[in-house]
């Protein structure tokens, strides 16, 4: 063996058992003699609204917003596409923890019959740790359920970043990242990469949830998911995955409770870091799942586009898109059947925009980029978000407010 | 003496008890503050190195340099919290726990990140940990991630040949 084989070796080894147990002895650590003040951090963040928000229109063009500030969620409509809203009413009666900021925003889904759905991560006392909780109005928004957490493991550990969908029969779905099969191995003294992916189902509208499914092992931490209906109405998520010791690539699944996660990207990013820079999926119509993403492998990094025409068993070659020395970044992707939309973020120096582009024949040719909007102040990630067949841009400016702009206009 | 006068007593007191024993809070850094850091260095290498408080692959990182400064203690390294001023406190009494609260540290001050991140690395785009080896022409190695403790041995006998065996 060469004397550098023997450096990578021993490298190698000397990494792996710390790269195995990244979090979990480091929060006992992290409580010990010197805790953080936790109360304390919540309050400061509390004086400030959050600019992790979400939107969404319902079938009659009212546009939807679940918003945090001071502990509480707030949902808000509007009936002019944005520019004045209705008083706020707030989900949940006593004042928690609202995970807001970039990765964690509270989520808003409008079902059949009126029925307003929210989900959110609630902050716990240790660093990385949260509940899924849920909350639902069955009188059009003027009334909220109290939250009920929807992770039946209740250990105060990592339960975060969740995404929630409803199947046009209107089961509801979450899928979450979960720390649960980590604190058991840590327990037994056995190494864990990652988190997993979990989730749970509610055929009742969100009165009860099923006992919570793993979808797989080793998810990458604190990387958002994202979920899209199927064209069978199966809900698809799509993932920050870890492969192998390190290599934080991307992972779909079909949540119909058997099928198995399939690899959707091949960056080869070796990284033990946190992105915080989840992707994105969307499936029109006609069934194509069309993927974005941010990698930073040696060969391939920036951000990319991608699709699968057959369900995840092939995908088309990678095509990057953004100005990476303008810090491209946060995509977002929304098909509405051939017409297929894709918004990322940039900086160029004195201002953040959204950056599109847009292609007509299901994702085969692009047209753009172009710019949609800019900011010259903190700005949350871009939105894409349909009104009918219309595709809008929903970005939330600290100094211009909710920005709502037609992609295309009509 | 009431209860009252005497904690005025112990008020009047506090700037007497040595500046060591209670940890600054961290220097903000705000836009212009990439362009001091540079200059302070100026003709000389040093560490920049970003981390957070809700990253847990750092604390691996912020454990490496706590152990470098202890073997090296010339070595320049700057370290910068991307969380909020209002997270002082926390900052601190992680930094205390790997022995690094001397250090002169940064918590980002500025909710327009994009705008900082612009300043310090046109790629960057938050990822963490993050850190920034310059040489003396202040040319940068840059690491995303965990850092390689022999990697960093080496760069710190090329560029700092004084302080290596």
């Amino acid at each position: 063996m060469k004397p550098y084989s023997w450096g990578l070796l021993l490298t190698a080894l000397a990494c792996m058992p710390a790269a195995a147990t990244a979090e979990a002895p480091r929060q006992t650590l992290e409580m010990g003699a010197k805790p953080m003040d936790m109360g304390k951090m919540w309050q400061a963040s509390l004086a400030r609204p959050a600019l992790s928000s979400t939107t969404t229109f319902d079938a009659s063009g009212r546009l939807w917003q679940a918003t945090v500030q001071g502990g509480y969620l707030y949902v808000r409509h509007s009936d002019d596409l944005g520019k004045t809203f209705s008083a706020l009413t707030a989900v949940n009666p006593t004042p928690e923890r609202i995970a807001a900021d970039g990765e964690n925003r509270p989520k808003i889904l409008l079902g059949s019959r009126s029925n307003i759905y929210i989900s959110y991560t609630q902050s716990l006392d240790k660093p990385f740790s949260g509940h899924i909780r849920f909350s639902r109005s069955l009188d059009g928004g003027k009334s909220f359920s109290p939250p009920v957490t929807v992770n039946d493991n209740r250990e105060v550990i990592s339960h975060r970043f969740e995404a929630m969908g409803i199947s046009p029969e209107g089961r509801l779905y979450l899928a979450w990242l979960d720390k649960r099969d980590l604190s058991v191995a840590t327990s037994k003294g056995e190494a864990f990469i990652g988190a997993s992916v979990y989730y749970a189902t509610s055929d009742d509208a969100g009165a009860s949830f099923s006992p919570n499914q793993k979808v797989a092992d080793h998810s990458c931490e604190c990387c958002r998911i994202s979920m899209a209906m199927d064209k069978d109405g199966v809900p698809v998520a799509f993932w920050r995955h870890v492969y192998g010791q390190n290599t934080r690539d991307f992972a779909l699944a079909r949540l119909d409770g058997h099928s198995p996660s399939v690899r959707a990207t091949h960056d080869n990013w070796q990284i033990d870091a946190c992105p915080h820079h989840g992707g994105s999926i969307s499936i029109g119509p006609d069934g194509v799942y069309h993927l974005v993403w941010f990698n930073n492998g040696p060969e391939r990094h920036g951000l990319f586009y991608g699709s699968s025409p057959d369900g995840g068993k092939t995908f088309s070659v990678p095509t990057p898109f953004g100005n990476e020395d303008a810090q491209a970044g946060h995509p977002d992707v929304l098909s509405l059947g051939q017409q297929v939309f894709v918004v990322w973020k940039e900086f160029d120096g004195k201002e953040a925009s959204v950056q599109e582009m847009h292609s007509s024949d299901g994702g085969r040719s692009w047209f753009g980029p172009g710019r949609l909007a800019a900011t010259a102040g903190a700005s949350d990630h871009p939105m894409l978000i349909a009104n009918q067949d219309k595709a809008y841009l929903s970005w939330q400016t600290e100094k211009e407010g909710l920005r709502l702009i037609a992609v295309i206009q009509p | 003496m009431n209860m009252r006068w005497f904690f005025y007593l112990v008020l009047l007191c506090l700037p007497a008890i040595p500046a060591h024993a209670v940890s600054p809070d961290p220097k903000p850094f705000g836009p212009g503050s990439m362009k001091e850091v540079a200059v302070a260095h100026a003709g000389k290498p040093f560490i920049l190195a970003f981390w957070s408080l809700s990253c847990a692959h750092c604390k691996a990182n912020l454990e490496q340099f706590g152990q470098l400064l202890r073997q090296h203690p010339g070595l320049s390294l700057e370290l910068v919290s991307t969380d909020t001023p209002e997270e002082g406190a926390a900052i601190m009494a992680t930094l205390e726990k790997y022995g690094l609260e001397k250090l002169q540290t940064r918590v980002f001050a500025d909710r327009f990140v994009e705008r900082l991140q612009f300043e310090i690395d046109r790629r960057w785009r938050g990822e963490l940990p993050r850190t920034y080896f310059y040489d003396a022409s202040h040319q940068a190695r840059t690491i995303t991630g965990r850092l390689d403790a022999t990697e960093t041995e080496r760069w710190i006998s090329a560029n700092y040949p004084q302080t290596s065996e």
